[in-house]
């Protein structure tokens, strides 16, 4: 069943986004902050995303322990995250308890940041960045893209590093709150089986006065660089590389055409790379990603394999890679067949569709249908891709890799 | 609306019809498994279930590949310890498409000798790399040395038994474990159930083969604390006991008390040892349970300085629990159980999975109903009946960091 698409604005410049649909059994709600490591200095580095943790610290009316146990009380899904350009607060909820996570939500959206909780839950961040650094792959990305974006924010590092982390105060965070959750800055959505004429009514009681602010996020797209580094690590059993090149925006009409190109060189069955490198066993992983940011994005891609057989890897990818253009019609059409199955199944369920919905708001400030959606991946033709790849050649590859020492 | 049959030749189909959504699931369920395999070729399953889709019937493998491609259905051949498992999703009218290939390679897998060698090198490789995810690692150690052979095999397989796989040893498990007799078809989604039916009985009616016995599940080892030395950021804390069956009288009681510890954020684990002292990001317990056996395992990831303080807060807790359960944490872990069933009622995918998975375990499909009554029915008394009979200690305990912890002999050894 079509689920109805809705819109409206506080005053104060909060969005409100609803396809409420009564066949589902649940709902989902979220926040969505236009904010993370690419809005954060240098002294800030990690003070998104431990300010994303703070949320559920206690806010005025409620201790942390409050809001863990209402959580519970209301049978809630709940989760946040927080990425380069984004930090989402959600929940999937039963529907007679959706209003009540509305007004908890809404609640944490204004948190306390008590200094007590604070130095408490930095330990918390400080142990998340120790388990990260016992991931190799992650290691290898956050350096990259680091190392890629240079003076770009867009290669900041979400988690920050333990110095950074270890010298943000409490103010500091709350002058980055003050900066960065205006209401103008914020999209609250909802999906599935909830009223919208009560949500919309709740969200002018809840947040209504909140207080708005202008809130700056300079977009410059990233020029490109040509770079190659090395990293390297003791006791690595496994060997990683990263190949990153400019892409598409978020912005984009080529990113339509891109993100087919990627499912075509690196999805992770019946593409280029699949079948060159991980059915012939050279490599145990190997993918592609049109990674379409604000303003700006990169195109990678991605080997794992034993030391001795990375450099082989390596080589078959660049020639993957510099060969974007051989694929038969039959290609282009299954990647469409998968791509447009993704899009339906991933848009389903209340939690899938409230993902799209804030996101595509956040970043292009519309929606648009499911059916116009596949409507506009089912039209990209070869030469579209030719053309997107006149703007985003996809030669200048900077090469990362990660060996053990 | 759940539609069940069972076809001449065995095999059990489940059809559940839900109208509000466009896609549909599938889950084929056949006995075998890492348990089954022989002691010389640990891992051999692992690369049946890789080189099953390497071709079948007419098709080789880049047209079967492309074949589920074409159609856009998400599919997946797995192995677990004691079944193989075809899964996919796709939008509704594709799954004739799908039940056809998944059909092909039941009955007539190619499993091409060329594939082999890939095979095992991609295989080779994901043992290597266990050594870099200290996290997986310490399980996979744990569970070695938890249970008893043949259910503490690597879900990774062994690296002398993938290397001693050929493929006589394909066609082998081919004709010993791919029959129909105990092997289950759950469908969800979008879907007349009439239709699937008769496309089932088309497509699988004319399928025949022996099926394996699972191995019986042996006794659990006495228990023991063991370190393994790695230099990594974090320590990795591990620890499993057992506890009920699934269907067991109290198997409800002992999976609340689970969640009540650390199934989530209220969880005690989560307040006690993240919320109120900040010396983890990750913290949990779970209860996992088949007809076989029960496990309740418990993980706290930490740096080393800390890591002894939270084995002890860990354990403490573990311990702790009897007795102190309060009737509105109960009454918060049983309100989130039963909404994760109602979440969970509205996805093809976990309503073809979990149906599977109930089939697997009794031979039937429990409803929301049962299930909800059964854990409305969960008491605080109820609670404290199952610690006394299985508590958390004594329990194996396993650690991976940088240097050994102190555990208290009376955590590992049963007292008299």
């Amino acid at each position: 069943m079509a689920a109805d698409f809705r819109k409206d604005t506080l005053a104060n410049g909060l969005t409100i986004l609803g396809e409420p649909n009564s066949a589902n059994a649940s709902a989902a709600l979220g926040f969505f902050v236009r904010t993370g490591a690419r809005d954060e200095t240098a002294a800030e580095a990690g003070v998104s995303h431990f300010l994303e943790h703070m949320l559920f610290k206690g806010t005025p009316t409620r201790s942390a322990i409050d809001i863990n146990l209402q959580l519970g009380n209301l049978g809630a899904q709940a989760n946040a995250f927080t990425s380069e350009e984004n930090t989402v607060y959600y929940s999937a909820i039963i529907p007679e308890n959706f209003s009540a996570m509305q007004e908890l939500l809404s609640d944490m959206m204004r948190p306390l940041l008590d200094p007590q909780e604070f130095d408490m839950e930095k330990k918390v961040i400080l142990e998340e960045i120790a388990l990260y650094q016992d991931r190799p792959h992650f290691y290898l990305f956050e350096n990259a893209f680091k190392d890629f974006f240079g003076a770009h924010p867009a290669g900041n590092s979400v988690l920050g590093t333990h110095d950074s982390v270890s010298g943000i105060s409490r103010d500091a965070m709350k002058s980055y709150f003050d900066r960065r959750y205006s209401p103008s800055n914020i999209v609250l959505a909802a999906t599935g089986n909830f009223s919208w004429e009560r949500f919309l009514k709740d969200a002018e009681r809840l947040c209504g006065q909140w207080e708005s602010f202008p809130v700056e996020r300079p977009l410059v797209r990233f020029g490109g660089k040509h770079g190659a580094k090395t990293f390297r690590r003791k006791n690595l059993s496994h060997a990683h590389a990263v190949l990153v090149t400019t892409g598409a925006s978020a912005q984009d009409e080529e990113r339509y055409a891109l993100s087919l190109l990627a499912a075509m060189l690196g999805d992770s069955t019946g593409s280029r790379m699949y079948w060159d490198l991980v059915d012939k066993g050279i490599a145990d992983s190997a993918s592609v990603d049109s990674d379409e940011r604000d303003g700006t994005g990169c195109f990678s891609a991605y080997v794992s394999a034993s030391p001795d057989r990375l450099e082989q890897a390596i080589s078959i990818a660049r020639d993957v890679l510099s060969t974007p253009l051989q694929f038969s019609d039959a290609d282009l059409e299954r990647a469409k067949s998968k791509i447009a199955a993704r899009i339906v199944l991933d848009g389903e369920l209340p939690m899938g569709r409230l993902m799209s919905l804030g996101m595509e708001w956040t970043y292009r400030n519309t929606s648009t249908p499911l059916a116009q959606v596949l409507a506009k991946v089912q039209r990209v033709s070869r030469r579209d891709i030719e053309s997107a790849l006149e703007r985003f050649p996809l030669t200048d590859w900077s090469e990362y890799r990660l060996l053990p020492e | 609306m759940i539609h069940t049959c069972r076809l001449s030749n065995g095999l059990s189909v489940i059809v559940e019809e839900i109208g509000h959504v466009e896609s549909a699931a599938y889950d084929l369920l056949v006995p075998g498994g890492l348990v089954c395999d022989p002691d010389s070729t640990i891992g051999s399953s692992l690369i049946y279930s890789e080189l099953v889709g390497r071709g079948a019937g007419d098709l080789n493998s880049r047209a079967l590949s492309e074949a589920f491609d074409d159609e856009g259905i998400r599919h997946g051949e797995w192995v677990g310890m004691d079944r193989f498992g075809f899964s996919g999703s796709l939008i509704a009218s594709k799954l004739p498409k799908a039940l056809e290939l998944v059909s092909l390679m039941i009955q007539s897998p190619r499993l091409p000798e060329e594939e082999i060698e890939n095979i095992q090198s991609v295989l080779l490789q994901d043992i290597a790399a266990l050594n870099d995810n200290p996290a997986r690692r310490a399980m996979v150690e744990l569970n070695k040395r938890y249970y008893p052979n043949p259910f503490n095999r690597s879900s990774l397989g062994d690296a002398k038994g993938i290397r001693a796989t050929d493929r006589d040893r394909m066609l082998e498990l081919h004709r010993q474990v791919f029959g129909p007799e105990r092997a289950i078809l759950s469908i969800a989604g979008k879907v007349s159930a009439e239709q699937v039916m008769k496309e089932v009985e088309r497509l699988f009616g004319g399928w025949s083969g022996p099926s394996v016995a699972i191995p019986e599940f042996g006794i659990v080892s006495p228990h023991e604390y063991v370190h393994i030395e790695v230099d990594s950021a974090q320590a990795q804390i591990v620890l499993a006991s057992p506890s009920v069956k699934f269907g067991e009288e109290g198997y409800y009681s002992g999976k609340m008390a689970v969640s009540l510890l650390g199934s989530s954020m209220f969880g005690r684990l989560f307040m006690e040892l993240r919320e109120k002292r900040g010396l983890c990001y990750s913290v949990y317990a779970r209860h996992g349970a088949n007809t076989a056996y029960g496990t309740v395992s418990a993980y706290v990831g930490t740096t080393p300085e800390r890591a002894q303080e939270s084995l002890d807060l860990l354990v403490g807790e573990l311990c702790r629990l009897k007795g102190s359960v309060t009737e509105s944490e109960l009454a918060r872990a049983k309100t989130n159980m039963q909404a994760a069933l109602v979440m969970g009622e509205e996805s093809p995918g976990s309503r073809a999975a979990s149906n599977a998975t109930d089939w697997w375990l009794l031979g039937r499909v429990r409803t929301l109903k049962e299930i909800n009554d059964a854990v409305s029915a969960v008491s605080v008394e109820s609670v404290d009946a199952f610690i006394a009979g299985h508590p958390f200690t004594p329990c194996t305990i396993l650690t991976l960091g940088r240097v050994p912890l102190e555990v208290s002999s009376s955590v590992i050894t049963r007292r008299h």
